[in-house]
Parts: structure tokens; sequence; C-alpha cells
């Protein structure tokens, strides 16, 4: 079986960001890692493919040919890597970077696609399902299990009441959440192993995509301001003068979350 | 060598992961609660393979051995000593005391069998040790003699038969409360004349349990609380022929025994250099960020100019220390080593680099810095250690003075 797990590549989250002040996008340049959010997307693959000539082929979109958040995930144990990395696809769209993704996911042949719900940078949770539509495939979302039935998948998929069951037949696009396997931890041969495995550097001419259809040429969207949050406000202080469980609850009623 | 490499910083942030995940919530335990390293540093082991790398090592080690080569049992170049020395430096983050306990283990007790043993003794002893299945304890230092641990032993073997019965006490030994395997030097008694200072040195390999072997309870220690140390007792323990390294005395009057001992010298002293970069890193980082933390007189210490002079001294140790970490992983590369004026001018400067950079920690932090949750006074008490064990700083003097001279 083969499965591609879509991997970004992002700034540390510990290091302070940076916008570009010209575009209103995240400053990119400089070393990226692997959104903690592929973690589980990889780790989800590698437990899926890992019987006898299955393989796990990671996927990424990401400037200056950067590598580093890909050999982290070919550390944990994928096989190969496709990279695409052009000047034309800077300041591209969810749809854009989708329509790239589905291109070079397809070159892959897969039987399975796994992405994670969203991106801990961009946060647009557009892109897993963009990514199926535009290659004809089901997609099942907040995948908490997926197990392999034949040519089929089942998917326990996250609810707020609890899980439904999914069936479905593959290839498909799967979503998984944050938490719901533990990402193993690189071994060092692993990591050594992981400079001589295979990435593949393609461009959007190699993907048979024209510029303008990606990158800020092709995308729908412009960020024309970005303003600072408003302060969080400093919230409500319940003293308890012997209410104080009936405060909180009516308190949460009027939240309605419970 | 003046950075990592892309897959050296790739090791440095997932043992650093494992660190923050796994060691840090249970320091207190290990400090202070009486839990030994060993569950923790083999779950460290199966969790990056270093278990596997370990029984791949010892195949390389055995067949080499068998095959009647010498010398060097690393593949071509030497090896990368940077992947051994990353984890010492992570662990030194937190827990100094673990890299102790694992490194007397692996490298002190298993290392020397793995040299001088037999390749069935290898096989017998070597590799459990190697993988951290079992625990090693490396046994040299007596109530009279430390520094002069070689000269002024005073533990004997005396030739029984085919057999061997040995005498003695050892101290300050790491792990011996609970070593299953116990690298034990003593000097040969064969009926002689020749005064005990001159007495040939035999090693022995010796298992936990065997009649006349007491391990005793783990001392209460000034620092390092995660690594148990503890004393050894024989009592006519009798040992066959096959538990002395390398089932043989060696040429008569040899210095097998001794060479064997000071064997260790050059890597152990690369790894307390190693450990002191750890707890340096970790003790300039906690001081920057109280520093600009901290207010007094309405603005953070980091201000003042006497804070600065402490934070930028940090700076220079880190900086010295992490050179000749990078030297020595460079030169192992190529299949160089240290001279002994050079391994103990590192591990010098490197321990009292450590001990002045934690003391000047406690110092910055002021009253929090006398206090366990502030941190810094662990590192304090455990630094103190790396200028006595490996040799004291005035034993690393006089060798680096005797290379001197000598040449
Ligand atoms: C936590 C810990 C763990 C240890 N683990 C082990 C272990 O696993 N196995 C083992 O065998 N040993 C171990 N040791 C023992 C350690 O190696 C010795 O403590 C060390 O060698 C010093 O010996 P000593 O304690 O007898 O001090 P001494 O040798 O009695 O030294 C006392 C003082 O005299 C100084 N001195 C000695 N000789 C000279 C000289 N020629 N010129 C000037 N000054 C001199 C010393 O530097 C020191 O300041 C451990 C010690 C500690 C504290």
């Amino acid at each position: 079986m083969n499965v591609v797990v879509c991997v970004k590549q992002i700034p540390d989250p510990v290091a302070p960001g940076a916008l570009d002040p010209g575009t209103n996008t995240l400053n990119r340049s400089g070393k990226l890692i692997m959104d903690d959010s592929d973690n589980y997307g990889v780790e989800m693959a590698l437990q899926l493919a890992g019987g006898e000539g299955d393989e796990v082929t990671l996927v990424s979109m990401a400037p200056g040919g950067e590598t580093s958040g890909l050999r982290t995930g070919l550390a944990m144990g994928a096989a190969k890597a496709i990279l695409i990395s052009d000047e034309a696809l800077a300041g591209s769209d969810a749809l854009g970077t989708a329509k790239v993704l589905a291109a070079a996911i397809a070159r892959a042949n897969p039987d399975l696609i796994v992405m994670a719900t969203e991106s801990t940078d961009g946060y647009t949770g557009t892109l897993p399902v963009q990514v199926a539509e535009l290659m004809g495939l089901p997609s099942v979302t907040f995948a908490k299990a997926i197990s392999i039935e034949g040519s089929t998948i089942k998917v326990e998929r996250q609810t707020e009441a609890g899980f439904d069951e999914v069936v479905c037949p593959m290839p498909a696009v799967v979503t998984v959440t944050a938490g719901v396997v533990e990402p193993r931890y690189p071994s060092f041969k692993g990591i050594m192993a992981a400079k001589s495995k295979p990435v593949e550097n393609l461009t959007v001419a190699d993907l048979g995509l024209d510029a303008s259809q990606v990158g800020s040429a092709g995308s729908g969207q412009e960020i024309t301001d970005v303003s600072e949050s408003e302060a969080r406000g400093s919230g409500e202080i319940v003293v308890d003068e012997g209410d104080g469980a009936q405060r909180v609850v009516a308190f949460l009623e009027q939240l309605k979350v419970i | 060598m003046f950075e990592w490499s892309e897959e050296q910083l790739a090791i440095r942030d997932t043992v650093r992961r494992f660190v923050e995940e796994e060691i840090k919530p249970i320091v207190d335990e290990l400090e202070h609660g009486d839990t030994p390293p060993y569950e923790v540093i083999r779950k460290l082991y199966a969790t990056f393979g270093l278990d596997a790398m370990a029984r791949d090592s010892f195949k390389r080690q055995l067949e080499r051995k068998q095959s009647g080569a010498t010398g060097s049992a690393r593949p071509e170049g030497g090896g990368d000593a940077a992947l051994t020395l990353i984890p010492i430096i992570e662990l030194c983050h937190y827990c100094p005391g673990i890299v102790t306990a694992l490194g007397v283990s692996t490298g002190l007790a298993g290392g020397t069998i793995m040299k001088g043993g037999t390749p069935a003794q290898m096989e017998r002893w070597g590799l459990d040790l190697l993988t951290m299945d079992k625990i090693g304890a490396w046994a040299i230092t007596e109530p009279d003699s430390g520094s002069d641990a070689l000269g002024g032993m005073k533990s004997t073997a005396k030739r029984d038969g085919d057999e061997y019965i040995l005498n003695g006490n050892k101290t300050f030994i790491t792990n011996g409360p609970y070593a299953d395997t116990i690298v034990f030097y003593a000097k040969l008694d064969d009926g002689s004349e020749t005064p005990l200072r001159q007495r040939q040195v035999l090693t022995f390999i010796l298992d936990k349990g065997m009649p006349g072997l007491e391990q005793s309870k783990p001392f209460r220690k000034m620092g390092l609380h995660s690594s148990p140390t503890g004393e050894l007792f024989l009592t006519d323990v009798r040992a066959g022929r096959d538990r002395l390294l390398g089932e043989s005395e060696g040429t008569p009057g040899g210095s097998e025994g001794r060479e064997s001992a000071k064997g260790n010298f050059t890597t152990e002293r690369a790894g307390v250099a190693a450990m002191s970069l750890g707890l340096i890193e970790e003790c300039l980082k906690l001081s920057v960020a109280y520093a600009k933390d901290r207010l007094l007189w309405e603005r953070p210490i980091a201000e003042f100019q006497l804070i600065q002079l402490k934070l930028a001294r940090m700076e220079v140790a880190r900086l010295n220390v992490e050179n000749l970490v990078f030297r020595h992983i460079e030169m192992s590369s190529k299949g160089k080593s240290l001279t002994l004026a050079e391994a103990s001018a590192m591990k010098l400067y490197s321990a009292q680099a450590a001990s002045d950079v934690a003391m000047e920690a406690v110092q910055l932090f002021g009253g929090n810095g006398y206090m366990s949750e502030f941190r810094v006074e662990q590192l304090a008490r455990d630094a103190k250690v790396f200028q006595i064990y490996a040799g004291t700083d005035e034993i690393q003097v006089t060798h680096i003075a005797r290379d001197l001279l000598g040449r």
C-alpha cells in the first residue's frame, strides 16, 4: 500500500514570527520545520503502511528548496519525499496550494492520502477537502482512528458527541486530528538514514501547471490589512458565597457549552 | 567544526524533546525519591534505537576481536563521537546524574570488558552492558586510595588452584548498589616479597550475588543524587579464570591491568567536557531569562553591569567548552586522539568552568538561587563533582605537567 502524507514546513513557532510588510504574509525565509500537526499524520501513515512492500511518501510545497521539515518525516520512517519549490508559488492561497499538491500527489499514485486537519501557521483548514475535490476523491475529515479493510477504509470520525463510523473506498483523502496517535521519536539510525532518502524536486512546470494558476498571480485572495487583535478582557471573578457552583453553571450555560 | 551539522541538530532536537517530555517531569523523583535512573535510561535506549545500535557495534567489535585484530574497533574514520556526546549534553541540562550512571555502566564497565575481554567474556558480560539490559560498575577507588588508586590499592587476588580468592573494599562506586556486573581491580598476591605498590594489577569481572560480595546501599551525597554511589566489600570471593579479564594475567609483572584502567582516561575526560557544556548551557539560559525578568529598582537586573559581567563570563565559558567539545568530535571523526595533556586540560578547564558558571548562576538568582525550585542549586551541587571524579583537578594538572615535561 502506498500512503502519501502532506507535510507543511513552517517557521519554527518558538522563534518570534514576522510578517512581510509588502505582502502581509508570513515571512518564510530561514529554517523551516515540520508542522507539529503533521507529526500525527506521518505517525498514522507509518502505522497503516507498516507491512512488507508498503511505503509512505511525503509531499510538501515550500519555498527555497527547504527540506529540513521533510527530513524529520523521513527520519520517522517515510521512504521518500516530493518537494515542490518554485518562486512562482509565492503568495499562493489555499486553492492554489491545493492544485499544486493534487498534481504532485497524483504522481505518487497513492492508495491513501493523509493530511492534518489544519496547519498551525495558516489555520485555513480548507486544503484537504480542496485537494480531494481536485483529485475527484472522497474525503473523510477529523479521523481519530483509521483501519484498512480490503480496498476500503473504515474511519472513526470525531464529532462533538463521540464519533461516526465512516466507510469509504480507496483512494481517499483522510484528515487526522492532533493527539489521536503518539508520534514516534525518530531514532538515531532513522535520522542518519534520512539524509540519503530520495527527495524529488519539482517546479510548477514539472507538474504541468501554468504559473498563472498558482502563486499570487492565481490567488483569489489578497491580504489588504493586518491589525493587532484586541487585548483579552480581564474575565469575571466569581467569589464563592455558597452559590459558587450554581454561578459557574449559569455562566457555562450562558456560553452554551453545557 | 564550528557548529552542529543538520543531522546532529536533528539528533539534538529529538533528544531534547525526550528530555523535556520524559526526564524533566521525573527529575525530582530521581534526585530525591531514591528512584534509580536505570528504567528511564532503558527507555531512552529503546526510543532512539540505541540498544540496536549497541548490538551492531558489539557484533563489529566481537568479529574484530575474533579475527585477532588489535586497536580501535571503530569503523573507518573513527565514527561520530557526536552521537554519544549530544545525548550527554542534552541530559546534563537537567540531570548529570543519569549521564554518570549511564557512562559508567556502558563506557567504563562495558568498555573495559569489550577492550580487554576474550570473545567469550565479551559475549557473557559485554553485550548486556552495552545495551543497558544489565547495569555495570567499575571499581578501582578504595577508602585509602583515590587519586593514587593503582599504587595504593590494597585489594588482593590470591591464586588458589585454578581460581583466585579476592578480598578488599571499594568505595565511591557508581552503580555499586545496583550493579549486576562489576569490573573489579585488585593487586596480585603471588606470595612473593614484591612491595604492594609495585604488584601487578589484575582485573576481574564479578556478578551480583557471588558469595562473599556485598554491595552497600547508596551513599547520601552533596549532589548527583540521580546516580547511585556505594561501597563494595569482598570477603574471600572465589573467581575462576573465566572471570579474569582476558583470561590471562598478562606478562609476569606486566602492566596490563594498569593500562586497562588508564585506557579510559581520554573517553572519560571528553565525556566530562560534554557534561560541562550541557550544564553551562542550561545555567546560562536560565540566568539570561531570570536577569531579564527580575525587577529591582523598577528595572530588570540585566541592566546592572555586575550582572552583565556574570552573563558575559558564562558566555565565555560556554564558548570555550563548546570549542573543546567540537575539537574532540572533529578529531575523533578523523581517527585522531587527544594527547594526555590535551585530554586532561580539556577536563580541567571544563569542570572548573561548569562549577564557576553554576555557582555564579546561584548568585545571580539571589535567594531564589538557593531554592530547589529554580534548579540552579542542583546544577551547582552536581557540577562540583566534575572537579573530583575522573581524576581531580589537581590530578589533571599533574598529568598535563607530566606530559609537557616528559617531551
Ligand atoms: C560521585 C562519585 C562517583 C564516583 N564513581 C567512581 C566509580 O564509579 N569508580 C571508581 O573507582 N571511583 C569512583 N569515584 C572515585 C573518584 O574517582 C575519586 O573520588 C577521585 O579519584 C579522588 O580520590 P579521593 O576521593 O580518594 O581523593 P584523594 O585522592 O584522597 O584526594 C584528596 C585531595 O588531594 C588532592 N591530591 C591528590 N593527589 C595529589 C597530588 N599528587 N598533588 C596535589 N594534590 C593531590 C586531590 O586532588 C584532592 O583534592 C567516584 C567519586 C565520586 C565523588
